[in-house]
């Protein structure tokens, strides 16, 4: 499978070599010696460290973080007539595989430093609290240095140097998620009434919902950061969901993300200005202004067509932030529907893997974690990839693994070695029960 | 948890699922609507790179814009060149990473190679090897009467711009703006310095990008009264041109206290009050043709006009034209007005050019065109514009009498283009000048509309300078060089 894996990388790097630097340049070898490190390094982890994990997760996350290098590599390959500028610069284009690098690097402390998940159940509160601090750390700090197109999402180190907290944040709040939900779920799925055939919880339960609904509505108002919000919701949700099987939790917490979004889309202009550029994006000013960016995109896919211009063959750099929001895109532009459906079935594979582990494992918090880890995956891929193709409002976060970015490459490795832990909980074999013959008697009946 | 989590990963699946197809709606179904939508850049590049684009030539075969191979290393395999660079500017238009005007526009399909009329050529070419070019576009431009027309203006300094027509079959001569622009300034293809240059351009004040020949409209002043001799000729058929009309040295307009003079405060024909039309139309009287224009009324006016091409904003050549405007008056005072080519009335110099054209070529208005034909790379023709009939303002009788009043301002010593006659240019020349006001005096616009030669006409010319002053002092000079470098170049003279 990495093998696999590889292979397709260094093909596809030599084809931006060859179509774009006119033959194989040596930086192209350097990212494939420094990748297959760090795959086989990774590889080497998880046999050590967990031996009985799922095989397809670990190859399936190398090869989406391998073809994010090479269309880093592409991206910063090729200048824009219009500015004078590729997309990336050449060191950005680096930073990637560093990061790509750091983000194994994790993937392996994770799976060194967490032998059995059930340990982070102790944490509960610590996690929920570190993630809450995550989350409004870009909102407290001054717009100098957090905000990046009208949303207050990161934190500036120096002038190139980014960090996006909330990466990290969404995995310590489905960690404690689960705590909490593993803690309570009992009273959260069986106190209330049954109204017109749906069972409403008590009131005083419904604060743990109330408080993350509200902290999703900050998010957006102080951050203008409506996809996270949703990412955030949608995750809470489905954990509820998934740890008392009650559809009201369901309803309750959609209708209350729709109000709240709705609310957001009369009073934030940021937010309002979304739903616009997703309903009329084809108007005459839209098109020059505020929908360019997604009507570039939907333009690039729609050059791409079936098989894609070839990597190297397209003009990803006529999108504006091509590299990051809009990378979908590009690989849409370049590998065509073909390789996007390809890419969207890794996605599928993985989450698919992740919700499968949820099922098998036994422990409750480890099923409940596995499973909103899973969810929280795929929400994100939906939230962004249904952003760019205008399916829903398109909302800046990022895509995982594929999107430049080192917060986003390092949480979703970490992502990943949560899940190839849990994974090989859950498949780990029995310890065989110690055989003491003067023990047992066996009984045949008849 | 098992049910719920089963639950949520069919939930998982609807929505990979309905990623998966709104992605196989993008690209497999919605592509083609999506390349042919605003601000495309993509479809536009695409087309750009694929062959050499094909050559623009004037009906003499002098090349006027073509493509060869970019130098160095250029993302871009051709660079596009203008021999000529602005004298041509008007006609070609310019073709830069990001668009194109002009010809370069209006036959990019097939200049591309891209149009659908070129693809058996292509699959010839795919099976004997050959490279695939775009095609060459001819345009109906001759390159000696186009450079008389550059030069005249270029002397001349002002803005403006000439239109000369062939009145027997539409075929535009000469077609000359300035200032004018290079477009090889523009073929660059550094996207951020184009833009600068591009700004530069569009900020300048004297409108270098503006093709005035085509888009510039201006009050035609007594060009009009070719219109107006037309509707009076047509509507009473007993009037010749040697009739005698009203012709007051002032006249106090309807329902006001304006008094209009002739300019100068000239006296018209003999000073009894009449003169024939003849005289009063060499002479150019203003109020002779503001009582005619009371006479006759506005919507008259507006037939004849409307016939001879103006109030209409479809015509493309196949370059769009701007609307030339006659504009129904609300009184009869400006009725008066608008019958000696002030009030609204505006047209573009291509309008001008057909005023005469549609004279001398017995009262028939050819569509004008430039585009003489289109040439595959293996020279067989794709496209032959055919000529066709935009109009007849005025039967052939009505048409000849008009001649003959144009010839008198040419050729008659009351002429206001005295100075032009046949002795002097060695060509019999028709025409009639224009001297609209644009409120002072030293802004006057010029205009002035001929043809010749009289006996067989073969070429009508439209000019018109902005703040020229007088019609016949600084745009009959340029019509007159025109004329003489087209007559020497088909051989008549």
């Amino acid at each position: 499978m990495l093998v696999f894996a590889f292979a397709l990388v260094a093909f596809a790097l030599a084809n931006v070599g060859f179509t774009l630097k006119g033959g194989l340049p040596g930086g192209a070898a350097l990212y494939l010696a420094v990748y297959l490190a760090i795959v086989l390094l990774a590889h080497l982890a998880v046999r050590r460290f967990a031996p009985w994990a799922d095989p397809l997760l670990l190859p399936l996350a190398a090869l989406l973080n391998g073809l994010s290098i090479v269309m880093m590599d592409r991206l910063s390959a090729q200048v824009n007539p219009a500015t004078g500028h590729p997309s990336i610069s050449a060191s950005q284009a680096n930073l990637q595989i560093a990061f790509s690098a750091i983000g194994i690097g994790c993937f392996v402390a994770v799976l060194v430093l967490i032998r059995e998940p059930r340990v982070l159940q102790r944490y509960t509160y610590t996690l929920g609290a570190v993630g809450i601090l995550l989350v409004a750390l870009p909102a407290l700090l001054p717009a100098s240095i957090s905000e990046v197109y009208g949303a207050k999402i990161q934190i500036r180190f120096g002038s190139f140097t980014t960090i996006q907290p909330e990466e990290f944040a969404k995995l310590a709040l489905a960690a404690s998620f689960a705590g909490y939900l593993v803690a309570k779920r009992d009273v959260l799925a069986l106190a209330g009434r049954r109204v017109l055939g749906i069972d409403l919880p008590r009131a005083r339960d419904l604060g743990p919902i109330l408080l993350a609904w509200a902290a999703s509505l900050l998010l957006l108002i102080f951050e203008s950061d409506i996809g996270t919000s949703a990412v955030f919701m949608g995750l809470f949700v489905a954990m509820l969901y998934i740890a008392t099987s009650r559809t009201s939790w369901l309803l309750l917490g959609f209708l209350m993300f729709v109000v709240g979004a709705f609310a957001a889309s009369r009073l934030v202009g940021h937010v309002h200005e979304r739903f616009d550029i997703w309903l009329h994006p084809f108007t005459p000013a839209n098109v020059q202004g505020n929908s360019f960016q997604l009507v570039q995109g939907l333009y690039g896919m729609g050059s791409g067509g079936l098989l894609g211009k070839g990597l190297g063959g397209g003009q990803p750099y006529i999108t504006p932030l091509v590299q990051s929001d809009l990378v979908f895109t590009a690989f849409g532009e370049e590998i065509g529907l073909a390789g996007l459906m390809a890419i969207l079935l890794i996605y599928g594979l993985i989450v698919q893997r992740g919700l499968r582990t949820a099922i098998l494992v036994k422990d409750p918090f480890s099923k409940l974690l596995a499973g909103g880890l899973s969810f929280m995956l795929a929400l994100q891929v939906f939230v962004i990839v249904g952003g760019v193709t205008r399916l829903i409002p398109l909302t800046g976060i990022t895509t995982p693994f594929l999107s430049q970015g080192g917060s986003s490459l390092v949480g979703s490795w970490i992502l990943i070695a949560l899940l190839v832990r849990l994974s090989d909980t859950a498949r780990r074999p029995p310890p065989r029960p110690i055989q003491e013959e003067g023990l047992t008697q066996v009984v045949t009946l008849n | 948890m098992n049910r719920s989590l089963r639950r949520i990963s069919i939930a998982v699946l609807v929505m990979f699922v309905l990623l998966l197809v709104n992605v196989n709606y993008l690209q497999g179904f919605d592509a083609a609507n999506l390349a042919s939508k605003p601000g495309n850049s993509r479809a536009f590049y695409a087309a750009q790179n694929q062959y050499q684009r094909g050559s623009i030539v004037t009906s003499d075969g002098k090349v006027i814009a073509a493509s060869k191979l970019s130098s160095g290393n250029d993302s871009i395999k051709y660079q596009r060149y203008y021999p000529s660079g602005p004298e041509y500017a008007p006609v070609t238009g310019y073709y830069t990473i990001f668009g194109a005007t002009g010809i370069e526009a209006a036959k990019n399909s097939l200049l591309s190679g891209n149009d659908s009329s070129l693809d058996v050529r292509k699959i010839i070419d795919l099976i004997t090897g050959k490279t695939t070019k775009g095609a060459t576009v001819q345009v109906t431009v001759n390159s000696k009467a186009q450079d008389a027309a550059w030069n005249a203006l270029k002397a001349q300094g002002k803005p403006g711009a000439v239109v000369a027509i062939d009145p027997r079959n539409g075929q535009i001569l000469a077609l000359a703006s300035y200032p004018s622009f290079d477009p090889n300034d523009l073929a660059i293809h550094d996207g951020a310095k184009l833009n600068k240059i591009d700004n530069r351009l569009l900020k300048d004040k004297a409108q270098p990008l503006l093709n005035r020949a085509l888009q510039g409209t201006y009050p035609p002043g007594s060009t009009f009264k070719i219109v107006t001799s037309s509707a009076l000729l047509t509507q009473s058929p007993s009037t010749t041109i040697n009739t005698n009309v009203d012709s007051p040295t002032t006249l106090t307009l309807p329902q006001t206290q304006h008094i209009l003079h002739n300019d100068q405060g000239e006296v018209c024909g003999d000073g009894s009050g009449q003169a024939p039309l003849i005289t009063a139309f060499a002479q150019s009287c203003d109020t002779t043709f503001a009582k005619i224009g009371i006479r006759l009324g506005a919507n008259a006016l507006n037939d004849m006009a409307q016939k001879f091409g103006m109030n209409n904003a479809d015509l493309t050549i196949p370059l769009p034209v701007a609307k030339s405007n006659y504009v129904i008056p609300a009184s009869q005072a400006l009725t008066a007005f608008s019958a000696i080519g002030q009030f609204s009335d505006t047209v573009t110099p291509l309008q001008e050019a057909m005023f005469a054209a549609a004279i001398a070529n017995n009262g028939t208005l050819m569509k004008p065109n430039l585009v003489k034909q289109v040439t595959a790379s293996d020279l067989s023709t794709v496209q032959a514009t055919s000529q066709s009939e935009l109009s007849q303002p005025v039967s052939p009788s009505v048409a000849d009498s008009v001649k003959h009043l144009m010839l008198a301002v040419v050729q008659q010593q009351e002429g206001t283009a005295y100075a032009f006659r046949q002795d002097v240019t060695g060509v019999e020349i028709a025409g009639k000048t224009g001297t609209a006001e644009t409120g002072e005096v030293s802004l006057n616009d010029a205009a002035f509309t001929s043809f010749a030669p009289f006996a067989n006409p073969d070429i009508a010319v439209g000019v018109i300078i902005q703040g020229g002053g007088y019609g016949a002092s600084a745009a009959a000079p340029i019509a007159v060089q025109v004329i003489k470098a087209y007559q020497q170049a088909v051989g008549n003279q």
